[in-house]
């Protein structure tokens, strides 16, 4: 048997009580720290739903749910189209941000490149992206400015109620004329001229309200007016002056995008586009490689395994991350308010992509400003519709967590 | 179980058209030279167990047979290596065609998350257009060649993660063979099973070679005499001793190889 070290020779589990005292009352010390830390945050969530309760709930009500903001009177002001708008947001969002991070994550996890100058770009990308994701989205709305607004300017610059930028599809322009009757109104198709306004002199290509094509009568006030009632429905007096009104499709489409609901949505997908990366990549390295090995051994190809195996296996984490992601782009405020700025007194929802958008974060942030008491309670009770929309949209991600 | 056919005509018929030829063969990982200079020719229709102790590069050697290694960066190698008139090693090779020629199962049972009519119908969805009679037949050929069929008949859409250990390495056997291949790669297949289920494995190991080239590494010495044909020695990245099993197990040549299969050392 050989003869023990010094130090534990010297031990005495006597001696040693005053140390372990000190040691447990540190140990007791810290336990109650802990506690004091994590019951003061949950004290201060508890207060924030509280008071925002207190606040807000006498105001919740179907009115309120259904209707638009009343600058005039706050009993009567309501937060219908900042919902349909940031769901619409949220969703434009997720359609055009979702594939691209899916996309980008699989890249970086599932096709590291063998080719040395490949792969520093791969490095570079991966650690860009770790970046991009602290970048304060005041920033991003900047960039969206820039690049989906404005974009440098290249196809001419925005100006209030005019003809500007380029169309592509999904408008019709017409001038809107009174009837000779004057019980009805008539709409002729704009020519080439893109004048603003449309002096009529001569029968042209027009439409009823429902925009089905009638054929124009053009009546010289100077001549005895017709007399049929169904003729006088389709006519016009001659020399009467038509004002511009635009029609648009949902799916009109013009450059540069201006302050629009799918600028907002490019912007935003970019702020969430790191969050859905990392945390699809993530969910891509929590699969198993022997899965991929099974998968190549039998022959498949790097696509064929991404897309039937690792992809599969991986939905549940990507699709958590994709959720928790949309919670962050429905509560964002400062790219919005870049992008779309904070006019609040839109009556419905974006009725086109073009269409300007209000979000239920803008809204907030403008009746929580307004001096008006009533205003800033509608405030508190649009927070808690924010509230239980991100609590709906978080319990989805821990559910679908739970079962991968 | 009978012991294994090791007709020395038979054995030497095979020897004289290997399936499989290995001359020269070097591997590196990085810098480490894992496999030197080996040369062996593995023998149609026979069972060649690859034996030696942790790190003597007898994985390696597997992985290369069919190019799993091309999944490790650093992963290099030189020599020969032939199936038939395939040259295995050119960079040209189309490993997806390599691969449905030369299957592998792999030491833990790796079934897919799917159902196990899924996990046997994955290769050949891959590899083939076939109607759905044609599959549901392929299937059940895979399963009840790999003596499966029985056990799961009744819940082919359940889970293949329900299985027990034992029958999702079957699976495993089952997945591969349905591509039909003529070599089956076999990396310690054994080694996270109970006895029992090791002895179905190594009964079918046993039946399958009928119909397949098969070359298994082991690290149980009772299992390479009990199911192979012939064996290759491995130590430290060197192919040291090769024979017939029965030869190697009762007269080895050499005192390392004596000390290893008499489990002195390992």
């Amino acid at each position: 048997m050989t003869e023990l070290p010094k130090a534990l020779q010297e031990f005495k589990p006597n001696e040693a009580s005053e140390r372990t005292e000190l040691q447990r009352r540190r140990d007791r010390w810290f336990r109650a720290l802990c506690l004091a830390v994590g019951c003061s945050s949950i004290a201060i969530l508890f207060l924030l739903l509280v008071s925002i309760a207190y606040q807000g709930s006498s105001s919740l009500n179907g009115t309120f749910l259904s209707a638009s903001h009343d600058p005039e009177n706050p009993a009567r002001a309501g937060m219908y189209p900042s919902i349909v708008g940031s769901v619409i947001l949220c969703t434009l969002c997720a359609i055009i941000s979702l594939p691209i991070g899916v996309a980008a994550a699989v890249y970086l996890e599932e096709f590291q490149p063998k080719n040395r100058w490949l792969l520093r770009l791969h490095g570079l990308v991966q650690l860009n992206i770790a970046n991009l994701a602290g970048v304060p989205s005041v920033v991003y709305g900047l960039l969206g400015l820039t690049l989906f607004v404005y974009m440098f300017q290249l196809f001419g610059k925005l100006e209030q109620n005019q003809v500007s930028g380029i169309d592509f599809w999904g408008i019709q322009r017409y001038y809107q004329f009174v009837t000779a009757d004057d019980l009805a109104v008539i709409f002729v198709l704009m020519d080439e001229s893109r004048e603003s306004t449309l002096k009529i002199e001569s029968v042209r290509p027009a439409f009823d309200t429902n925009f089905r094509p009638i054929e124009l009568q053009v009546w010289d006030p100077a001549t005895p007016q017709p007399t049929d009632p169904e003729v006088l429905g389709r006519t016009v007096r001659k020399g009467d002056v038509g004002a511009l009104v635009e029609i648009y499709s949902w799916y009109y489409f013009r450059l540069p995008f201006g302050p629009s609901l799918l600028a907002a949505a490019l912007t935003l997908s970019l702020v969430i586009l790191p969050i859905i990366v990392i945390a699809s990549q993530e969910a891509l390295r929590a699969v198993p490689s022997s899965m991929r090995e099974a998968s190549a051994g039998m022959g498949a190809t790097r696509w064929q395994t991404t897309q039937q195996v690792t992809l599969p296996a991986a939905l549940p984490g990507v699709l958590t991350g994709a959720i928790l992601a949309m919670g962050r782009a429905i509560g964002e405020a400062a790219p919005i308010f870049v992008v779309l700025g904070g006019n609040i007194a839109k009556r419905t929802g974006p009725e086109h992509l073009m269409d300007s958008c209000v979000t239920m974060p803008i809204l907030i942030f403008a009746w929580a400003d307004n001096p008006v008491e009533q205003y800033r309670q509608l405030a508190a009770a649009a927070i808690i519709v924010l509230v239980a929309l991100l609590l709906v949209m978080n319990s989805m991600a821990i559910y679908l967590r739970g079962r991968s | 179980m009978s012991e294994p056919n090791t007709n020395a005509a038979n054995s030497k018929n095979a020897l004289e058209a290997p399936r499989i030829l290995i001359e020269n063969f070097d591997a590196w990982y990085g810098d480490f030279h894992a496999l030197q200079n080996i040369g062996a020719k593995i023998a149609a229709n026979q069972v060649t167990a690859l034996i030696g102790p942790s790190g003597c590069g007898k994985s390696t050697l597997l992985k290369w047979m069919n190019r799993m290694n091309d999944l490790v960066p650093s992963a290099r190698s030189g020599g020969t290596m032939r199936i038939g008139d395939l040259d295995i090693l050119a960079p040209t090779t189309d490993v997806v065609a390599l691969r449905r020629v030369v299957g592998m199962v792999f030491q833990k049972p790796n079934p897919f998350p799917k159902s196990i009519y899924d996990n046997v119908a994955f290769g050949p969805r891959l590899h083939f257009k076939i109607s759905q009679a044609d599959m549901d037949e392929l299937v059940e050929w895979s399963l009840r060649k790999a003596a499966l069929w029985d056990e799961v008949k009744d819940r082919l859409r359940k889970p293949a993660l329900s299985l027990s250990g034992g029958q999702q390495q079957r699976l495993c056997i089952a997945r591969t063979i349905a591509i039909g291949p003529e070599v089956l790669l076999m990396d310690e297949p054994c080694s996270a099973l109970d006895p029992a289920s090791t002895a179905k494995i190594e009964d079918l190991i046993y039946e399958l070679r009928a119909n397949y080239t098969i070359v298994i590494v082991t690290h149980n010495m009772q299992q390479a005499s009990r199911c192979s044909d012939t064996t290759l020695f491995f130590l430290q990245g060197k192919v040291v001793e090769s024979g017939p099993t029965q030869e190697l197990f009762t007269r080895p040549k050499l005192k390392q190889t004596e000390d290893y299969v008499t489990g002195k050392y390992g």
